[in-house]
């Protein structure tokens, strides 16, 4: 049964379709990236799947639960498109990270010790434990992305849902995160990757799909960069619906 | 002044004035941190317009104020809340939409009202402590403390839906209850303290100790009590104030909050500048910059 099973899933903003279609399933313990350019959808097709946004058509189930009526969300450790961690109050990086344990406790009940030690545990996979009580808008953006992944891993998740999580992020950020989720795969996580570039996170994935258009145009291995920088197509083939500079290392392939 | 200070607090009003005042000091910002948080630092302001309309409603109808206020404004959270989450009206259109609506229903209602003592009005708008009654400080101080103890326990559930709507949705939480559980407190503790602060500065206990403190604190726990106890002090010292100087207690107690908020703020930029020197964490080095620089001066 797979973790996550997408089916003719279509999401449209005002009337305009921005995913069409999309086929995706995830099967337990598998890494899987989305890919596409600027403006396919791909991260419109993974806000639908975290419930974030209305399908207008088609079906998601969730560990073979329906959408709907799926409640385990605490299963599924979610990685938002960055935003940064910092907010109007401060927040040190681990009351930040607890949020993650919140689906674990009843409501209105002191944390427990598992609670706890989800916490440091996850911030120290991260590489954070010695910034623990640091205020969250006092790290820089690759810290506070990793604040935000240790949020993500603090829920114990069976699937783990991550939009970009290396936009803007430096090399050494990239590399622990590589490291991270490798270590989660090993240990049976699905994994579920929202990218448009290859990096240290994509060489430990089984499967790419990928989307043009709000379509899968490629369901399969992962692509090799040397191959498709090379190609003739890649250049133009889709538009920079955002307007980014050409020079911009994305994956859109055909 | 022959009265020392202690003095003032042989009188009866002083007592309950005080002990009414120092309440919603403390239980004000306890609910303000969530709203910081949630930048919806003016729905206290909007709230207390619209419980203009509920003063309004209690004189026409003989009702007790406090308790027509009270349900008006839980209504029209309910409603604004409704509005934020099924419509496309977003935060701030809905708080404009208060402004307007609750002030032209509270003129409209006390013009029909005429009859009925619009006088009163200025003690809801300015806040009249001293003219409160045992009956109506015990009604603040349970309240309150319904209030108070609702917020600690429920701190960390609604400092998460409130720093991250989305990310506290797909972890499953409760939003949409909690969003209108921090609403429906909001409206409660903006009608019980109308009596202490007045409607038209009710906001201010609720973000002043919050803004003010935060420029201190590195936590959000830290945040929430060091506020509460800021609130405390701040409303105390502002009923004191306003009992030597014979002035409604809301513009002591706002002024006092203000003045708190600017030299704090003084202080910690001359604070931030000594610590930049030598800082609690390192930031990230030796980074590789990704890019190749030309060899060479070309």
């Amino acid at each position: 049964m797979p973790v996550l099973n997408v089916r003719g899933a279509t999401v449209s903003y005002g009337g305009r379709a921005v995913v069409r279609g999309v086929d995706l399933a995830v099967e337990p313990g598998e890494a899987v990236a989305l890919m596409g350019a600027n403006g396919s959808g791909k991260s419109t097709l993974i806000k639908a799947v975290a419930g974030l946004v209305p399908l207008a058509g088609g079906s998601i189930e969730l560990f073979g639960a329906p959408q709907k009526r799926f409640r385990a969300w605490k299963r599924i450790g979610y990685v938002p498109q960055r935003t940064g961690a910092a907010s109007g109050v401060p927040s040190t990086a681990a009351e930040v990270v607890s949020q993650g344990r919140l689906a674990h406790r009843f409501l209105g009940m002191p944390p427990r010790r598992a609670d706890r030690d989800a916490v440091s545990r996850s911030l120290a996979e991260v590489g954070l434990a010695d910034h623990a009580h640091c205020s969250v808008d006092t790290l820089s953006g690759g810290q506070q992305q990793r604040v935000l992944i240790a949020r993500a891993l603090a829920t114990d998740p069976d699937l783990l849902i991550m939009d970009e999580p290396t936009v803007g992020v430096d090399a050494e950020t990239q590399a622990a995160l590589a490291r991270v989720v490798s270590d989660r795969i090993d240990a049976g996580c699905a994994v579920l990757l929202v990218t448009h570039e290859l990096g240290p996170l994509t060489d430990r994935l089984d499967r790419a799909v990928v989307l043009a258009d709000g379509k899968v145009v490629h369901d399969g291995a992962p692509p090799r960069p040397v191959g498709e920088h090379a190609d003739p197509h890649h250049e133009h083939a889709h538009p920079h619906a955002n307007g980014d500079s050409a020079d911009e290392p994305f994956w859109g392939g055909k | 002044m022959n009265l020392g200070l202690l003095d003032y607090f042989q009188f009866e009003f002083m007592q309950r004035a005080l002990i009414s005042a120092l309440v919603v000091g403390l239980c004000a910002p306890a609910v303000g941190v969530f709203l910081v948080q949630k930048r919806l630092a003016l729905i206290g302001d909007g709230l207390g317009h619209i419980a203009l309309t509920g003063v309004a409603i209690g004189f026409i109808t003989g009702a007790a104020p406090m308790w027509t206020t009270l349900a008006v404004t839980v209504a029209a959270s309910i409603v604004m809340e409704i509005l934020r989450s099924h419509s496309k009206t977003s935060g701030d259109v809905a708080l404009a939409m208060m402004f307007y609506g609750g002030i032209a229903g509270g003129v409209y209602l006390t013009g029909i009202a005429s009859d009925k003592g619009v006088a009163n009005l200025q003690q809801y708008l300015f806040g009249s402590l001293l003219t409160a009654g045992w009956d109506e400080v015990w009604t603040i101080a349970i309240g309150g403390a319904i209030v108070a103890v609702l917020m600690l326990v429920l701190r960390p559930w609604l400092a998460a839906i409130c720093a991250d709507e989305q990310y506290a949705r797909v972890s499953g939480l409760p939003v949409a209850a909690l969003n209108l559980l921090l609403l429906i407190t909001t409206a409660v503790v903006v009608s019980v303290s109308m009596r202490a602060v007045g409607l038209l500065l009710v906001s201010a206990l609720l973000v002043i100790p919050v803004v003010t403190v935060q420029q201190f604190t590195r936590s959000f726990k830290a945040t929430m009590f060091a506020a509460m106890a800021a609130g405390f002090l701040i409303a105390g010292a502002g009923v004191l104030a306003s009992a030597v100087k014979d002035v409604p207690p809301g513009s002591t107690i706002v002024l006092i909050g203000v003045a708190v908020f600017v030299a704090t703020a003084v202080l910690a930029a001359v604070v931030r500048r000594v610590r930049r020197v030598r800082r609690g964490h390192l930031p990230p080095e030796g980074e590789p910059l990704e890019v190749e620089l030309p060899a060479g001066n070309a």
